[in-house]
């Protein structure tokens, strides 16, 4: 078959280093470069901030800021492994998840200290082998106002850090999800689900190549829709590759595998897969389904065996709130939890047993998409400057640790990989321009 | 309180506008309720209405684009003079029953068959319409390259077998008669399901709904105003030939006088459609009160004034009252009025009619030659409307506002309608939903309005 090479035009985006922080990025580095230095005759030093405290000026935002910095920065060294167990900062103190401490060879303490017109971190090392303190150490610096300001304002974007926006690139309209997977000969291959095809390209450095497209023929009964809405789901088989595709305009979802050199429909199924787990040992398919022509899903989760992907026995259900966005964390195959965004613009997170925890009181932008069991990316409820609002989830709790700033309307966010880094795709309709366009990005981590 | 208060209004503007639109939700209009569900879009009202359970071929936006939310594709091909429609894959009517290429193209011919100008026109350049799979062949008689134009009549709609079936972005759901019509959202609607769930039509004045049509300038308040595009024309006709001239001048002063008294509710009116639009400007000379008087004290007058202008009754009745002539007013319903005509002698009416703005002065010219002629409709009037047929695809402009002059000249000299008075209307939407438009023809566009989601 002749392939169609078509290129895209990706632009690389440089993030600048968040400036008018550069004393507590200094506190930060000497902490670190100390924490290093103490270390570096060591190897796979598991290690972890088990307390931070705070007699500064700074807020409790401030103060996550410098946590997440320092954690970042130690994340980068080759002999330490770091455990981020920090699960909220509340009243100048940092809550942590210290049932996982017996893992663990050192424990730091962080105490942060207003002395005159400088701001002081205080490090203690305690070391759990030897049952003691083993290093204490004093690092100061003078932030200035404008510094502690913007420290302490909302704004968890440390670009070089954290999330950073790490491509861009346009696409045609009504992109619905982008799923990837590697291929048998290592190369990167991404899905890219439209109303009406789905087009399968592969990574060529920093571009991407049209490698072939899958033709979706709907039947009745469709329902049209003013907004396009829809999962791709990518499943390494027995017996080959397997993709779901379910979307907000036809009741039925395709099964499709790849059979005899083409893509085929081998079964439909009446709800819409987001995830593949493992249940009791047995693999399922979990998801919903959209109200007819809506853009929300319906209040129940369907849970379906899938060994064999022809058959469509057993499906059973859980009732859940309606939800403008639904996914599924789930870590070494496990259900971790399950995160919606209900019709009210409030985000639920229910456990693995379906039992709901406390519903956040702010309000989000019905996008979101559940990376691992480790990160959340959720959109914002505004339309004039929307953002991207990025958890740490890995310890069943939601806590925020970056923000980023999204220029235009996010329509859709599924967790992928780009270049070997883990992240998340998001698909941003920008109304302002003439004409307008619907962009791509990926946000990952530049340090993975 | 007043620091609370601005620290309160930008957290309220970043509200406001959910990324995700709100699916659900209801919204009440006020119209007068429709006879069936048959289309028939003679008034302002019905457009509206039929607009929301019938789909248009085509949609003029006020910008002056052509688009479509039944065809996926419009061609049109010079060599054959053809224009191709494609349908969208999968569409359905409301029932979920198949709309297919032919069911567009028996709407297309049952269009062509009413009696409308944009109709006759298409009548008249269409040699041919074939459907077969998804597509529907227009084969023209000569070179029109503009043909699309042609077809964004309001009146051209998607039509179904059975009359149960609608292809408009609402389907009835409930009727009780005199008080309201429910309306759902239609499923398969081609453009995309509306963010609304229901659409309740009210007939009564009260309470206020969110969508109705009143006089300008009110409800600053509440509502956002819009030019709803219509205006009402009242007449004065004389349906009989034995009445004297001078009876006729001094029953034209003394409705005019009364919209003096009575604080200049309505515009003056010298043409038969509107003084911007009309080509001649007819001032018909009033008469001094005293002659006025003179005239009609020995008068036994019944006028008869079409149900439709019922709000002029309390002041028009005290006014004539006051004026001492004996002159009687009849209020009757326009569906009783035609069947009245035939067994009454009804010598003076007062009537209106509704026109839209944007509809061609030529086509106004002739709804008030054929419907408000009545029993004074003869062969000299069938002559003048056959003319104004012709001059019509003479593409002459020059020759079709003559024609109109002469029309208007020769209704109003005749002496058996004087325009009195003109009303302009406008649409009062609720600012409850602030994304609410109205397209070229005035009508609510409600697909995209939803619920404000706080």
């Amino acid at each position: 078959m002749k392939k169609v090479i078509c290129s895209l035009l990706l632009l690389f985006l440089y993030c600048g280093n968040a400036f008018g922080q550069q004393s507590a990025e200094a506190l930060i580095a000497e902490s670190a470069a100390f924490l290093d230095e103490f270390f570096k005759n060591r190897f796979d030093i598991r290690v972890a901030v088990i307390r931070f405290e705070n007699d500064s000026e700074l807020s409790d935002t401030a103060m996550q800021k410098i946590y997440q910095m320092l954690v970042s920065r130690l994340e980068n060294g080759k002999n330490i492994l770091v455990s981020d167990l920090l699960v909220n900062f509340a009243d100048g103190r940092g809550e942590f998840n210290l049932s996982r401490v017996d893992d663990l060879h050192y424990l730091l303490d962080l105490k942060l200290i207003q002395n005159k017109s400088k701001t002081g971190l205080g490090l203690t090392i305690f070391s759990r082998l030897q049952d003691k303190i083993v290093a204490v150490k004093y690092f100061e610096e003078a932030l200035s106002k404008g510094e502690m300001e913007l420290l302490n304002a909302r704004n968890f974007a440390f670009s070089e850090l954290g999330f950073s926006k790490l491509l861009e690139f346009e696409s045609k309209k009504n992109l619905m999800d982008i799923q990837s997977i590697t291929g048998d000969d290592g190369q990167e291959q991404y899905f890219f689900y439209y109303p009406d095809e789905i087009v399968v390209y592969l990574a060529r450095e920093m571009r991407l190549e049209k490698s072939f497209q899958i033709k979706l023929e709907w039947t009745r009964p469709v329902y049209p829709v003013l907004h396009y809405e829809g999962k791709l789901l990518l499943l390494p088989t027995g017996q080959g590759l397997v993709l779901t595709a379910g979307n907000n305009f036809s009741p039925a979802a395709k099964v499709m595998a790849f059979h005899d050199g083409q893509w085929q429909e081998i079964q439909k199924i009446d709800f819409v897969p987001c995830k593949y787990l493992i249940l009791n040992q047995n693999p399922y398919l979990v998801g919903g389904r959209y109200e007819e022509g809506r853009n929300y899903f319906k209040d129940k989760i369907y849970f379906m065996p899938f060994s064999d992907p022809a058959n469509r026995s057993g499906i059973y259900e859980k009732k859940i709130t309606p939800a403008m966005a639904l996914d599924f964390s789930i870590r070494e195959g496990q259900l971790q939890g399950v995160h919606l965004i209900d019709r009210s613009y409030n985000y639920h997170l229910f456990t693995s047993e379906f039992e709901e925890k406390i519903p956040s009181p702010e309000k989000r932008g019905a996008s979101l998409a559940a990376l691992g069991g480790e990160w959340l990316a959720v959109s914002d409820y505004s339309r004039t400057s929307d953002q991207l609002f990025f958890y740490d989830i890995q310890n069943g709790g939601q806590r925020p640790v970056y923000t980023g700033k999204i220029s235009g309307e996010i329509q859709f966010v599924s967790a992928g990989v780009w270049q070997k880094i883990r992240g998340f795709w998001t698909g941003v309709w920008q109304k302002r321009g003439d004409p307008e366009r619907f962009v791509v990005q990926f946000w990952g981590k530049r340090n993975g | 309180m007043a620091k609370g208060k601005w620290l309160l209004l930008p957290l309220a503007l970043t509200l406001i506008f959910a990324i995700k639109p709100y699916y659900g939700g209801e919204i009440n209009i006020r119209l007068n309720e429709p006879a069936s569900f048959n289309l028939n879009t003679a008034n302002y009202s019905n457009l509206i209405f039929y607009s929301l359970i019938y789909e248009n071929f085509f949609y003029l936006k006020k910008d002056g684009e052509i688009f479509s939310n039944v065809f996926q594709e419009y061609r049109y091909i010079a060599a054959s003079k053809t224009l191709n429609l494609i349908l969208k894959d999968n569409l359905s009517f409301s029932d979920g029953k198949p709309l297919t290429s032919k069911n567009i193209q028996v709407s297309l011919k049952i269009f062509m068959g009413l009696d409308l100008f944009a109709a006759s026109k298409l009548n008249k350049t269409v040699k041919n319409i074939r459907a077969s799979d998804n597509q529907v062949g227009i084969e023209l008689l000569a070179d029109t390259p503009d043909i699309l134009s042609l077809l964004t009549a309001p009146e051209l709609v998607v039509l179904a077998e059975n009359e149960q079936s609608f292809s408009g972005l609402f389907y009835p759901q409930e009727w009780e008669k005199n008080h309201h019509l429910m309306l759902k959202a239609n499923p398969f609607y081609a453009g995309g399901r509306s963010y609304l769930d229901k659409i309740r039509i009210t007939f009564a004045e009260n309470p206020l709904p969110d969508i109705f049509l009143s006089n300008p300038n009110q409800f600053k308040d509440n509502f956002r105003e819009f030019d709803s595009g219509i205006y009402q024309n009242i007449y004065l006709c004389f349906l009989q030939g034995d009445i004297g001239q001078n009876t006729k001048i001094a029953l034209f002063t003394l409705l005019k006088r009364f919209n003096e008294a009575t604080g200049f509710k309505y515009r003056e009116l010298h043409t038969l459609t509107a003084d911007e639009e009309s080509p001649v400007s007819i001032r018909i000379k009033t008469l001094s009160p005293q002659k006025t008087a003179s005239i009609l004290k020995s008068s036994d007058i019944k006028l008869y004034i079409l149900a439709s202008l019922s709000n002029l009754e309390k002041d028009l009745t005290a006014f004539l009252k006051s004026s001492n002539f004996k002159i009687e007013t009849l209020f009757i319903d326009d569906s009783q009025f035609m069947a009245f005509l035939n067994s009454a002698a009804i010598q003076y009416v007062l009537i209106d009619k509704i026109f839209q703005k944007k509809v061609p002065a030529e086509e106004k010219i002739s709804r008030i030659l054929k419907e408000s002629s009545f029993n004074q409709f003869n062969a000299r009037t069938l002559r003048m409307l056959s003319e104004l047929d012709e001059v019509k695809f003479s593409n002459s402009q020059e020759l079709l506002m003559e024609q109109i002059a002469r029309i208007s000249e020769a209704i109003i000299n005749d002496g058996f309608i004087f325009p009195l008075f003109q009303k302009n209307y406008s649409l009062y939407i609720s600012k409850e939903w602030p994304a609410l438009e109205i397209d070229y023809y005035g009508r609510p566009l409600l697909q995209k309005t939803g619920k404000n989601n706080d």
